[in-house]
């Protein structure tokens, strides 16, 4: 029988939960978390974990190179590599708004690559400010 | 002649922001931002990554969406701002003396200012690290913002000092961007930044944490070559014979946060030594009358939304001293840091009202109690000195658990962690 350690991450204890799985890979047993919300991160860490990804893209504008960039929502954690491959080739030119979609179901994670921020028309994406 | 506002905020990142909008809503008229950078958001915008307003929006929003939410609102507010401008001094009456590029030689005359600097980073100074004095040596958050913003990465091989939540995001973001990250080294037994970064940003990767370990030596002439890793005993004393070479051509530092006090220092503010921002009181009035405080300047906070917070009542505060001409400094009750407690925020208060204490462990541990006045208020599965614990507690408890004008803070603990 296979041990896998989970951390879980929904505390300050972050509790160490060790779970056996049986031949087919199935969950036998939890032990080391210390609450059902714990439990319940533990088993969908060990099935499917997921991420949010935050990177930037390219601009056009020297002043204001990047536009930081976030998935929609999570993403399995094995796609990190191929959202970041497919990010690395996009340039965006102005105007962008924040939540402003720039890739659609980035790598078929089923999540959208989207803006974090509002680039362009007034003030380049440098905020200015009436004084 | 001094121009007037009501209140004037110094800095205009998450405290600053959040502290001038406090102070439009309390009623105060004319509330100017005074920010040394050439924009609005102070770190914010190079703290690309998810994870703030959980608490405050409920929301897992990044750096920039959190700033963009207050700079809309402050601009609604009608709240001011002079950019690239530095505050050089503060007068006892409040009178600023403040230079820009933009605006000149300027004099400002506040009913109330509030002090919102935030932090900076520890650098190689600070840390003492034998070696040479080659390039390569940088802060995290100097890395994050030429990685995030500018558009360049350092170095190919990074090797991070201190287990700080930059460093570690810091160590996700370079992998994530094809650098190779050797190792995280951390002189204390236990990570500095909080679980979620240490789970999500190292053990995703693979990154070594290295506890009870730290950098000996930096070797280079013009470009570091790499470090020195050793073993440190109970002492944070190198261990002979656990030295090993780590070869690297950028060493990232992560060592903890300063809060940027120089200014205060110079307008007559006292420092706690341990915080190594103002003593305040409840309402986040320094000793100084009319000069509060919020953020990051009074306590390195690990959650943005906690630095808002905080920043929100030094505004309001401000502006209803401005209002009039006046409020006193609570100093009925002192705030004593008992065992295993590093400290706690506000170290003053008047014991009538309700308060929202703010403290952190001096140690990991299992089982823990809070105590007030010796009296246990809440249990706890475990402590880290990481992660800030914040307890509201009501007037009336309150007065239960104040001796001898002292409420005493314990943290009582079951085990070791």
């Amino acid at each position: 029988m296979a041990v896998e350690t989970v951390i879980c991450i929904g505390c300050p204890l972050g509790c160490r939960a060790k779970v056996s799985l049986d031949k087919r890979g199935r969950v036998a047993g939890i032990r080391g978390a210390q609450c059902r919300q714990g439990e319940k991160y533990v088993l969908k860490e060990l099935k499917k974990p997921v991420r949010t990804l935050t990177t930037t893209v390219r601009t056009t504008d020297r002043e204001f190179p990047l536009l930081p960039v976030r998935t929609s929502r999570p993403v399995l954690k094995t796609l990190m590599e191929a959202v970041m491959r497919e990010t690395a080739g996009v340039e965006v030119k102005p105007p962008v708004k924040c939540g402003q979609v720039i890739l659609r179901d980035v790598s078929g994670s089923g999540a959208d690559l989207v803006a974090t921020t509002d680039w362009g028309g007034k003030g380049k994406g440098k905020e200015s400010w009436p004084s | 002649m001094a121009e007037k506002v009501d209140v004037a905020v110094i800095g205009a990142g998450p405290a600053g922001l959040a502290a001038a909008l406090a102070a439009r809503e309390q009623g105060a008229e004319r509330v100017t931002i005074i920010e040394r950078s050439e924009r609005l958001g102070g770190l914010l915008p190079q703290c690309i990554h998810n994870g703030f307003g959980l608490l405050y929006f409920g929301e897992d929003l990044t750096g920039p969406e959190y700033e963009r939410v207050f700079i809309q609102r402050a601009r609604k507010a009608k709240v001011e701002a002079r950019l690239e401008s530095m505050v050089l001094d503060i007068s006892p009456k409040l009178e600023m003396t403040a230079a820009s590029s933009r605006h000149g030689y300027m004099k400002i005359k506040a009913g109330a200012v509030v002090l919102a600097m935030g932090c900076r980073e520890k650098a190689r100074g600070a840390l003492g690290i034998p070696g040479g004095r080659p390039s390569g040596i940088l802060t995290a958050g100097t890395c994050q913002r030429y990685v995030n913003m500018e558009g360049f990465i350092p170095g190919r091989r990074f090797v991070i000092l201190g287990s700080g939540d930059i460093g570690m995001i810091m160590a996700r973001r370079l992998t994530l961007e094809g650098a190779k990250v050797e190792a995280v080294v951390e002189i204390m037994p236990w990570p500095g930044g909080l679980i979620r970064n240490e789970v999500q940003c190292l053990h995703d990767f693979g990154i070594p944490l290295l506890l009870e370990h730290t950098v000996t030596f930096i070797h280079g002439e013009s470009r570091i070559q790499g470090v020195t890793v050793c073993r440190v005993d109970e002492k944070r004393r190198p261990v002979p014979g656990t030295e090993r070479y780590m070869p690297c051509d950028c060493l990232l530092l992560s060592a903890g946060l300063i809060p940027e006090n120089e200014l205060s220092v110079k307008a007559g503010v006292e420092l706690d030594p341990v915080t190594g921002g103002p003593l305040v009181d409840e309402k986040r009035q320094t000793v100084v009358p009319g000069i509060f405080a919020g953020g990051n300047v009074v306590q390195v906070h690990d959650l943005v939304d906690w630095v808002s917070w905080e920043a929100e009542i030094a505004g309001k505060s401000a502006a209803v001293f401005a209002d009039r001409d006046g409020i006193s400094f609570h100093d009925a009750v002192r705030v004593v840091a008992g065992k295993n407690v590093k400290y706690v925020v506000p170290q003053y208060i008047s014991g009538k009202e309700d308060v929202t204490l703010h403290l952190r462990v001096t140690r990991p541990g299992l089982k823990a109690a809070l105590k007030l006045g010796g009296a246990a208020r809440k249990r706890y599965r475990s402590v880290r000195p990481s992660e800030m614990i914040v307890e509201k507690v009501d007037a009336g408890k309150l007065s239960q658990a104040i001796r001898d004008g002292e409420l005493r803070v314990d943290c009582g603990m079951g085990g070791e962690a």
